[in-house]
């Protein structure tokens, strides 16, 4: 990355006595990232520390534990968090891959085509992106319940409300597709392509990188939905993502004998979403800079 | 406010330039919001216009149609079936057959409460047999307005293909006339995979977000003209009904017993907008520094900087938030290290006053939105042209000079829409004040407005609290939830309206 | 080329209609036998009781089956939900919720006003009221009727404390406990600023009271509180004493011995934590007394309880067997075998005067501070909201007595406020006479039906004879009847009552 990013002044910084301050200033950069990367790195080592500390169960006002061990870990096995961990797995996996067709045709289609209701319908969802979710739950709850898919089965539940209005969040992919010259599509056409095909051969393998942005984003928001996720499943285990499953572990006659096992459970839960960002990053950059900010 | 040619602007001083585009900023406020109100009327008057073309055309499809366009009127798809479009034909018939048993079913039924909302509630009764007490329920408010609205949408939707079925039956009794082909089922499918592509791909999509997102806003706006509430429920304890505007008059109106309402509001409102502004801001501009600093040539172990910073992302907020919150608590890790340093006698109020806890959470807030920023401003770095930095370098320019020219302008003029996008999601930022304050501390001023309002709770945590809270006042949360609305949309409007980099999307193409 | 996609559109959402059109189905018992066991047979029902009772809840259901003899087999879900959400959740969807619930007593009257508790048979309630402490029958009813079934009587609070910082003979002083804690640097726990239910302690130890009147549907009347009185005005000054500390930590929760906490004001839930973290330091006192004006008052508390609710049913056999159900879960052996495995303290007067009960230390010290509580009665749910402030407002006051004033002031501003009416209310128009078996005793409501008509809500059997007037605002400075007289039914009939203003006057007509 680096190499591309040479907007800074190495050539004047190349005179001399320029050579000292730049050591000087690159010294201060670094404190200032070490003890930022300390600031941002004491609350995930706390809530770890906390993971393993077998001593006692609830709250403490200590870091590190007196006694260490897996304890938490092995005990999350006894409890439904496994059930609860494979509903949000299955829900984030299937909204990512519906989430993402969706929001591909949507913005694809806004991007590329013109017809008499586009402008309309993009200030449409506009207007419409700008209620608060909040506002809706109860509504959503009541007409996914009439459709059987609360409580037990809120799974199916979920993934219909997730990727139902996903067709809104076409924004930054649309910015990217419009990056992508319109010269390649007509060249195409020319050749006889129909429109699905010029979508399906030529522009999906230039959007990697948004394709894998909508997959990653899409697979991220499920695992900390514990607002909604809470009001469809409705106090039944069996419904439950791992955010309300966790969350429930610090009611009041719940917390003193789960705390430690919600801070394992959160730590599973950090892993694979971590090791798939970091794998990904990149895309996420390229994704969101070439679309949300048209760059 | 003088409007200055270009050659006299040039002439200003820095200063009067800046405090010119600020004043021409406001000032052209009031003309943005005349434009959008104009815009609306005349949205309206095309329309009624529309509408009005649509019924000569109606008119005249009739005066000019033979038996068979005729008979399209009472029978859809007749126009299609006997012209060779059986595809057509058949799906508007068929159509055309549900509807009208869904009406005579269930829809006349809704439609006919719709207007009362239910006349019978709940009603008990001993039974001494069993010697206890048996309940029996009777209409329901909430499901009369629920499919009373979807009926509604449903006539919509058959009033709308009734229409095309008409212009359809039109155009096939012109081509018949003309002699013309019209176009088979087989034509219908293959332009869905080419020409009109377009409605292929949006069908899904669409379909999700009227069922999901239209309906239940509108359900919800309406909901803020009835009583709808805890002890309302409409089905287990008594009917909700239409109460007009008066919800809006509670938490609007200036006097009376409205009082406690419209000025938690104010407040809630003016906190919500501070709180946006900083969180938005700061994030901004210190997510562009790190990102600065990361990326200065020199600095080693980019990619490690950038990870740690990360990983704050990839933990769910409602984990690291909880946890920060209780570091932050009084009796806290931090102030436990504070204290244990000797650096304070007494623990520091993070959470417990309005002015801390409000500087808490923006401070907070920065520790979660940064390592975003810094993703996308890396981004947006390298793709700034390397040549603008060579020229300057050549003219002198000192890195601050070569920040404030260029890298900022440019960010500016990039990322403008993504900071209003931003600032209205931080306007509605539920996870980061609920996971860390709840609201509080407390606000006794605002006490007697439902929902227990506290010194940092944003209009949305309010809508929040509302539902959930003790009297569930439904209808409260609408209000509050359509006030929302209007603040945002006022805000992107005035924005999206000042804004040059959004106004033409062809440019960048 | 129109529209397809229109069809496809409206299409789906015909079948999305007809698949919402399917309610979900009652369980009804399945079989009928003999006339002798009237209630025998099957029944599907869901529970709800917190985690740490879900267990006994289960185990405690399986005795009923077998030991009860009207046939009754009940195949229950026990779902754990704590008792304290027990109330929001319920009422956030009472088809969805349990057949039979645990709740706390301060939620007792959101879920009457919500229509999710049935209220108790003649016999069940008899027998009910006889067994178990008054104060938690009183918690469980409404003028006289019982509409849940009391379980436990420990849902009160009293005071931890940690030996080794607060020596024994200080815990009787609230100005010398908060001296060793500051002395010490230790936090004093003390739930005042968010919690209402802990913050009344202060009012209740100076003999103020908060006392709501309902009439029989649960709806609220009016109160009685004189927390903006003198006697008010001590508990705010003791208070201040308490959350003007630095060392003062409002919290209710035991594992804060282990964040610095040497005080810990919370109920019997916490002991066991607090036994594991203090061990031999732990020690457990009354709430302590504090000194204004040279008198002691001993702070209060509120005594409350657990319950359990019954939702009403469609199907009287059906409830008669949940009624059944829950009344057996509450009876005196099921809440001894509570105690045994819980320490959950019993409601009932036969367990209570258990000598093993009143050998748990916890419990004892319950029991003593419930001679200083009040009992919770029926508190309308804005009050939680409400009351909590006080503590911020006295803390903000800085202790001048003019703000300490000012803060209750605000406090009764805000009460009188909930049963202030709106304009239209103030102004609506209602029947009153010799109708419906009252005698100029009750209004009857009517509805506003277009810009000068009124229609009773409730239709009347009238008698020739039967008078009557409309009066606005339910008093008599503006009234309608015949003129300025009443107005004089002439037929027999079943009528709605129709009043047509014009200007200042109006006429009455019967409608059939």
């Amino acid at each position: 990355m680096s190499k591309k990013n040479d907007y800074d002044p190495s050539e004047i910084q190349k005179r001399m006595g320029m050579k000292a301050k730049n050591r000087i200033s690159n010294t201060v950069i670094y404190v200032v990232l070490v003890i930022m990367s300390i600031v941002w790195l004491i609350p995930f080592f706390c809530i770890v520390f906390q993971s393993f500390r077998v001593e006692s169960t609830w709250m403490a006002g200590y870091v590190f534990p007196q006694k260490w061990g897996f304890d938490n870990y092995i005990n999350l096995a006894k409890t439904d968090f496994w059930k609860w961990y494979t509903n949000t797995f299955i829900i984030a996996v299937v909204v990512a891959a519906l989430q993402t067709v969706i929001v591909l045709c949507m913005s694809y289609t806004l991007s590329r085509f013109r017809f008499k209701i586009r402008k309309g319908l993009m200030k449409f969802m506009l207007v419409l992106g700008l209620f608060p979710g909040m506002l809706t739950m109860i509504i959503l709850y009541r007409v996914l319940k009439d459709l059987g898919m609360t409580q037990a089965n809120a799974v199916p539940g979920l993934i219909l409300v997730y990727i139902a209005s996903s067709g809104m969040g076409y924004y930054v992919s649309k910015g990217f597709f419009d990056t992508v010259p319109k010269t390649l599509d007509e060249a195409a056409r020319i050749d006889g392509a129909t429109r699905a095909q010029v979508l399906w051969k030529i522009i999906l393998p230039m959007a990697k990188p948004i394709v894998i942005y909508t997959i990653l984003t899409a697979f991220m928001g499920p695992w900390g939905d514990f607002v909604f996720a809470r009001y469809i499943s409705m106090n039944t285990s069996a419904g439950m993502n791992v955010a309300v499953g966790l969350q429930s572990w610090l009611s009041l006659d719940q917390i003193n004998n789960r705390y430690t096992m919600f801070c394992a459970g959160g730590v599973v839960v950090a892993i694979p979403v971590t090791i798939l960002f970091l794998c990904l990053q990149k895309y996420y950059v390229e994704g969101v800079t070439g679309g949300a900010v048209k760059g | 406010m003088a409007n200055y040619s270009d050659l006299e602007y040039l002439r200003l001083s820095k200063g009067q330039r800046f405090a010119y585009k600020l004043g021409h900023f406001f000032t052209s406020i009031p003309s943005a919001i005349g434009r959008l109100f104009a815009n609306i009327g005349r949205g309206i008057g095309k329309g009624v216009k529309g509408i009005g073309k649509s019924l000569g055309d109606i008119g005249s499809t009739f005066r000019n149609g033979d038996g068979i366009t005729k008979g399209s009127f009472v029978i859809m798809g007749l126009g299609n079936l006997a012209r060779g479009q059986i595809l057509r034909g058949i799906l508007f018939l068929l159509f055309e057959i549900v509807f009208i048993f869904y009406m005579v079913t269930t829809g006349a039924y809704w439609l006919s409460m719709l207007p009362s909302l239910g006349h019978q509630g709940p009603a008990q009764e001993y039974n001494p047999i069993y010697d206890t007490y048996v309940t029996t329920y009777h209409d329901n408010s909430f499901k009369i307005l629920l499919y009373g609205v979807l009926t509604i949408f449903f006539i919509i939707a058959f009033i709308y293909t009734w229409r095309v079925n008409l212009r359809q039956a039109k155009i096939n009794q012109e081509m018949r006339e003309k002699g013309l082909r019209i176009k088979s089922g087989k034509d219908d499918l293959r332009s869905l995979v080419d020409e009109s592509f377009y409605k292929t791909l949006l069908a899904l999509p669409l379909t999700g977000i009227i069922i999901f997102t239209v309906l239940p806003i509108v359900f919800m706006i309406l909901v803020a003209f009835t009583n709808y509430d805890g002890t309302h429920d409409g089905y287990f304890n008594s009917l909700f009904s239409w109460v007009g505007l008066e919800n809006f008059n509670t938490m609007l109106s200036w006097e009376g017993g409205g009082n406690v309402y419209s000025a938690t509001f104010g407040e809630v409102l003016t906190w919500t907008l501070i709180w946006a502004f900083f969180a938005t801001f700061s994030n901004y501009f210190l997510g562009m520094f790190v990102a600065m600093m990361i990326n200065k040539k020199g600095i080693k172990f980019k990619k490690g900087w950038r990870t740690i910073l990360v990983l704050t992302i990839a933990i769910p907020q409602f984990i690291s938030l909880l946890y920060v919150s209780k570091m932050f608590a009084k009796n806290g890790i931090v102030n436990g290290f504070l204290m244990d340093m000797g650096w304070i006698q007494t623990a520091l109020p993070f959470f417990e006053k309005a002015a801390w806890a409000r500087i808490t959470v923006i401070l907070i807030n920065i520790w979660i939105g940064i390592p975003y920023l810094m993703l996308i401003v890396t981004g947006i770095l390298m793709n700034i042209p390397a040549d603008l930095y060579e020229s300057a370098k050549i003219d002198g320019a000192s890195g601050w000079k070569q920040f404030t020219k260029i890298t900022l302008p440019y960010m500016l003029f990039i990322t403008g829409p993504y900071l209003v996008t931003q600032f209205t999601g931080n306007m509605n930022n539920f996870n980061v004040i609920f996971l860390l304050t709840g609201g509080g501390p407390t606000n006794p001023n605002a006490s007697g407005a439902s929902g227990s309002v506290g010194y940092t709770d944003l209009l949305v945590t309010w809508l929040f609290k509302i539902t959930t809270g003790a009297e569930s006042k439904y209808y409260l949360a609408s209000v509050v939830g359509i006030l929302i609305f209007v603040v945002v949309a006022l805000i992107t409007l005035i924005v999206y309206n000042l804004l040059p980099s959004v106004k033409n999307e062809e440019d960048f193409q | 080329m129109k529209k397809v996609l229109a069809i496809v559109l409206a299409l789906v959402m015909v079948f999305g209609l007809a698949a919402c059109g399917n309610g979900g189905g009652n369980t009804t018992p399945q079989n009928n036998t003999a006339d002798d066991k009237p209630l025998a047979g099957t029944y599907k029902i869901k529970v709800w009781a917190a985690e740490n009772n879900q267990d006994l809840t289960k185990k405690q259901i399986d005795d009923f089956n077998k030991t009860n003899d009207m046939g009754i087999v009940i195949e229950a879900t026990v779902e754990p939900v704590s008792e304290a959400d027990a109330g929001t959740n319920m009422i956030t969807d009472i088809e969805a919720g349990p057949d039979i619930y645990w709740f706390a007593q301060d939620q007792f009257a959101r879920l009457v006003n919500a229509g999710a508790l049935d209220k108790l048979g003649t016999g069940a309630s008899k027998t009910v009221a006889e067994a178990n402490d008054p104060g938690v029958v009183a918690a469980g009813s409404i003028n006289g009727q019982l509409w849940a079934y009391p379980a436990t009587s420990d849902n009160g609070y009293f005071m931890y404390y940690d030996k080794s910082v607060v020596p024994e003979a200080d815990v009787k002083s609230l100005e010398k406990i908060i001296a060793d804690c500051e002395a010490a640097k230790k936090y004093f726990a003390f739930e005042a600023q968010t919690s209402a239910w802990y913050l009344a302690s202060w009012f209740f130890g100076t003999g103020c009271k908060s006392e709501w009147e309902m009439d029989n549907d649960g709806k609220y009347t009016g109160v009685k509180d004189d927390f903006n009185s003198a006697n008010g005005l001590i508990a705010a000054k003791g208070m201040y004493k308490l959350v003007s500390s630095p060392f003062h930590l409002s919290s209710s929760k035991g594992a804060e011995f282990e964040s610095g906490a040497a005080v810990v004001v919370t109920g019997m839930w916490d002991y066991d934590v607090v036994q594991k973290i203090l061990g031999d330091n732990m020690g457990v006192a009354e709430l302590p007394s504090f000194e204004v004006d040279g008198k002691q008052y001993h702070l209060g508390s509120f005594n409350g309880c657990k319950l359990v609710g019954v939702k009403p049913q469609t199907d009287p056999k059906k409830g008669a067997a949940l009624h059944q159900l829950a009344q057996y879960l509450t009876d005196y052996d099921r809440q001894m075998e509570r105690f045994n495995t819980l320490s959950w303290g019993p409601a009932n007067l036969k367990a209570q005067s258990d000598d093993k009960v009143k050998a748990n230390p916890g419990l004892a010290t319950l029991f003593a501070q419930n001679a200083y509580s009040q009992p919770q009665g029926q508190i309308h749910g804005s009050w939680w909201d409400i009351g909590k402030v006080i503590a911020d407002d006295v803390k903000a006051s800085g202790g001048t007595e003019e703000g300490l004033k000012k803060a209750l002031q605000n406090y009764q501003d805000k009460i009188d406020a909930l049963f202030a009416m709106s304009e239209e209310e103030k102004n609506a128009w209602t029947v009153i006479g010799a109708v419906a078996g009252s005698n100029w005793d009750k209004d009857f409501e009517m509805k506003k039906e277009g810009e000068n008509v009124w229609k009773s809500v409730d239709k009347f059997d009238l008698k020739a004879g039967d008078e009557f007037k409309c009066r606005q605002g339910k008093n008599w400075d503006v009234s309608i009847g015949n003129g300025g007289d009443n107005y004089k039914v002439e037929a027999d009939g079943t009528y709605t009552i129709v009043l047509t203003l014009s200007g200042d006057s109006g006429t009455i007509t019967l409608e059939k």
